[in-house]
């Protein structure tokens, strides 16, 4: 019986099974290939797929699988008017959005200079730089280093600027809406915010696609952050800066598209 | 009867200002226009040193900086005269007797008469000590030729009694306050009279000061010539007004000490009623008494940091702050693009638009409105969080183009308050339980005080008119606008 890695803990999961056997995640996608899946569909090889060669499986909302597509050439662009991989409804995709290619026998995901980026799951704690983005259910937050404060400083013409009372800060996370408009800004009262639907520094308790206790960012002296997955069920994203190695069972979103990475 | 020494014309007496030319006018005492030159008159400055020294206290308002912040004192007193102090160029202290923009008058100094100053004077009365305390970030006036002085002092002390000033001189140390030595001559002139720190000149007090020493020992060569303007450094000729290079406004040498006791006179006694004086700006003070008033006249009223002893004190504020506009119409306010802007007290409810800033309690806050989100050129949408009906946001203005905490708008009624309601300030002692509440209705978004103690503000946009009884946050000051 061939199994695949839970997303999670890692821990061989029988294709088939819905929940990891060692720590309970729920398995996405009940993937065992169904010959019938695709009739009506386009599918590519999906019997036959060859050791090495890659394979895209679009998640859908119901955590059934879309399409899979084959990454049998060399690059493979996607985007929503050019490319091999075309998601023509998806708005929040770029014509242009991304390129999946291989370098010495590996996969690499590209960014091609698209709006919205390129976000990976992350399987470890994972380095950010202050002003980047990531993805906890449908929050799309960004962090950022607060310059430390020197205290009032007067303007060229010897005026002071008047300003509400604060705490000493080193970060801030932005809320940033669809459309590219700032919801709410919260700013961290240490060097670590929790992210989740409750009790953590952050809650977003509408989010029906957040975790109790989804993810936490933590800042170094350096101003540098990382952010670590607290064993959420749909994972966090960060957005690649240029390109990153994919491996199988990697889960890479596309505007609204969800993808899983299969490799044999 | 004062002629303006700019342009000739006949001013009442009473007129700070000159009709003709807006020149200040020097008033009363024959006061020489070069202090300088004058000095060799011996006697006749002693009186004016006498009555600088002896001038009235200052105007209550005044008396205690920390005080002067109407309306929420602990806060506003954050940035320190001190740092002032440190941070304002002295103009070029290495010109010397140009005095002034002494900073610290902001704040701190003010106190020195009224408080601590007799008692503390003499015990640091006339060493060399008062070099170091030039050197230190002391407010006090650039320390120049006070240090001259007291060198002096201390190398020949009896040099100088015998002089016109022997009179004066001691009288002066011991009404100075906590300042050194002759500095001390000098201290009080600014503290008692001058109100106008960051304006003042640079000749009249270093001139004041000098005076006592003239006539015993010559002044250094620097303390003649022409004066740096306080602002932008350009040598402006003694007598002018007003900086050739910037603009900005000197004050005349030695006639602002008479003027500046005139001045307090004014804000003593209530403010006489002249032909163009058609309203007036009385200063409110925190515990809601009043500390002094400004007059406004028909026509254009310019207000800010150097334009009146209610406002020289208050590092918030502009040197070009605002505009009162009073005509037949009525009166406007006008914002001249200052920092801190110009805020007016809600008496009804208000129209926010996006961008606009307020003030509850300590808090400065922005409102922006949420537009839906629109496609790029490529049709390309921005990714983010669906927004779930948020249609604004209220912004916490930490600093300069810096926003801290925002908080999304979503209900139609959103309340702020310090214990209840939407968006909470429970640190903010000056914020009421409930406070004041923004509506969406209709498309528009209105802000409205909710009964708060300390009132609602909202930042004017450019110019608004204001009816009398309004009152006006300007700068740390609470202000209520009269006009007839």
């Amino acid at each position: 019986m061939s199994t695949k890695p839970c997303p999670t803990c890692g821990n061989p999961v029988p294709i088939g099974d819905r929940f990891c056997g060692q720590c309970g995640t729920r398995i996405e996608v009940p993937s065992a290939p169904n010959p019938n899946a695709g009739v009506g569909k386009t599918m590519f090889f999906s019997g036959v797929q060859a050791a090495g060669i890659a394979k895209l499986v679009v998640v859908k909302a119901n955590s059934a699988d879309g399409l899979a597509y084959e990454l049998g050439g060399t690059e493979h662009m996607v985007g929503r008017t050019e490319g091999a991989i075309l998601f023509a409804e998806d708005p929040l995709v770029s014509p242009r959005h991304a390129n999946f290619f291989y370098r010495d026998g590996k996969l690499l995901v590209r960014d091609e200079g698209s709006i919205n980026g390129v976000f990976v799951r992350i399987r470890t704690p994972t380095r950010l730089e202050s002003g980047s983005v990531f993805l906890v259910g449908e929050q799309l937050l960004q962090i950022e280093a607060l310059a430390p404060d020197f205290g009032p400083q007067p303007d060229a013409e010897g005026t002071y600027f008047y300003a509400s009372p604060k705490r000493a800060s080193k970060m801030r996370v932005v809320q940033r809406l669809r459309g590219g408009e700032i919801g709410l800004i919260v700013r961290a009262r240490g060097d670590s915010v929790t992210l989740g639907r409750e009790e953590n520094d952050l809650n977003f308790p509408d989010d029906p696609f957040i975790s109790g206790r989804h993810a936490e960012v933590t800042i170094a002296p350096d101003g540098v952050f990382t952010v670590n997955d607290l064993g959420s069920k749909n994972g966090t994203f960060v957005r690649i800066t240029d390109e990153s190695p994919l491996e199988h069972g990697d889960y890479v979103f596309l505007g609204q598209q969800l993808l899983r990475v299969e490799i044999s | 009867m004062i002629i303006c020494s700019r342009c000739g014309k006949e001013n009442q007496d009473q007129f700070k200002y000159c009709l003709g030319c807006g020149s200040k006018l020097q008033v009363a005492v024959p006061a020489p226009e070069d202090p300088f030159r004058a000095t060799p008159v011996a006697p006749e400055p002693a009186p004016l040193g006498m009555a600088k020294t002896f001038s009235p206290p200052p105007p209550t308002a005044l008396a205690d900086p920390e005080s002067a912040v109407a309306f929420q004192a602990t806060r506003f007193q954050a940035p320190a005269p001190a740092a002032a102090a440190v941070v304002r160029p002295v103009a070029s202290p290495g010109s010397a007797p140009h005095v002034v923009r002494a900073s610290g008058a902001i704040g701190g100094q003010r106190t020195a008469p009224t408080s601590t100053g007799p008692a503390s004077a003499p015990s640091r009365a006339p060493t060399p000590a008062a070099g170091q305390e030039a050197s230190r970030p002391r407010p006090v006036t650039s320390q120049q030729d006070a240090t001259a002085a007291a060198s002096r002092l201390a190398t020949a002390p009896t040099a100088w009694r015998p002089g016109g000033a022997s009179t004066a001189a001691p009288i002066p140390s011991a009404a100075a306050g906590p300042r050194v030595s002759v500095a001390a001559v000098q201290a009080p002139v600014r503290s008692t009279g001058q109100p106008s720190p960051s304006v003042a000149p640079p000749a009249p007090v270093g001139a004041a000061a000098a005076y006592p020493l003239a006539t015993a020992a010559p002044i250094p060569p620097a303390a003649s010539g022409p004066t740096l303007c306080p602002r932008c450094g350009n040598p402006v000729s003694t007598g002018f007004a007003f900086c050739g290079a910037c603009g900005h406004r000197m004050k005349p040498a030695a006639g602002a000490v008479v003027e500046a006791a005139l001045e307090q006179a004014a804000a003593l006694a209530p403010e006489p009623v002249k032909a163009t004086v058609r309203g007036q700006l009385t200063l409110i003070r925190p515990d809601g008494t009043e500390g002094g008033s400004h007059p406004l006249h028909q026509g254009e009223n310019l207000v800010g940091r150097g334009q009146g002893h209610l406002f020289d004190s208050d590092p918030y504020l502009s040197p070009r702050h605002a505009e009162f506009v009073l005509t037949e119409a009525g009166l406007e306010v006008r914002d001249l693009r200052s920092l801190n802007g110009v805020f007016v007290k809600l008496t009804q409810e208000e129209t926010l638009e996006s961008g606009d800033t307020l003030r509850i309690g300590q808090e400065l806050l922005r409102f922006d409105a949420i537009s839906p989100p629109s496609p790029l050129e490529d049709g390309t949408e921005i990714i983010g969080t669906p927004n779930p009906g948020y249609w604004g946001r209220l912004s916490v203005i930490v600093g300069r183009d810096v926003d801290g905490p925002a908080f999304p708008l979503f209900d139609e009624t959103v309340v702020l308050g310090r214990e209840r309601g939407d968006i909470l300030f429970p640190e903010d002692g000056y914020v009421s339980g409930t406070h004041a509440q923004i509506t969406l209705r209709d498309g528009h978004v209105y802000l409205t005080d909710l009964g708060s103690s300390n009132g609602t503000f909202l930042r004017v946009r450019d110019a608004r008119a204001v009816s009398s009884g309004s009152l006006l946050l300007m700068g740390q000051q609470l202000f209520r606008v009269a006009h007839q």
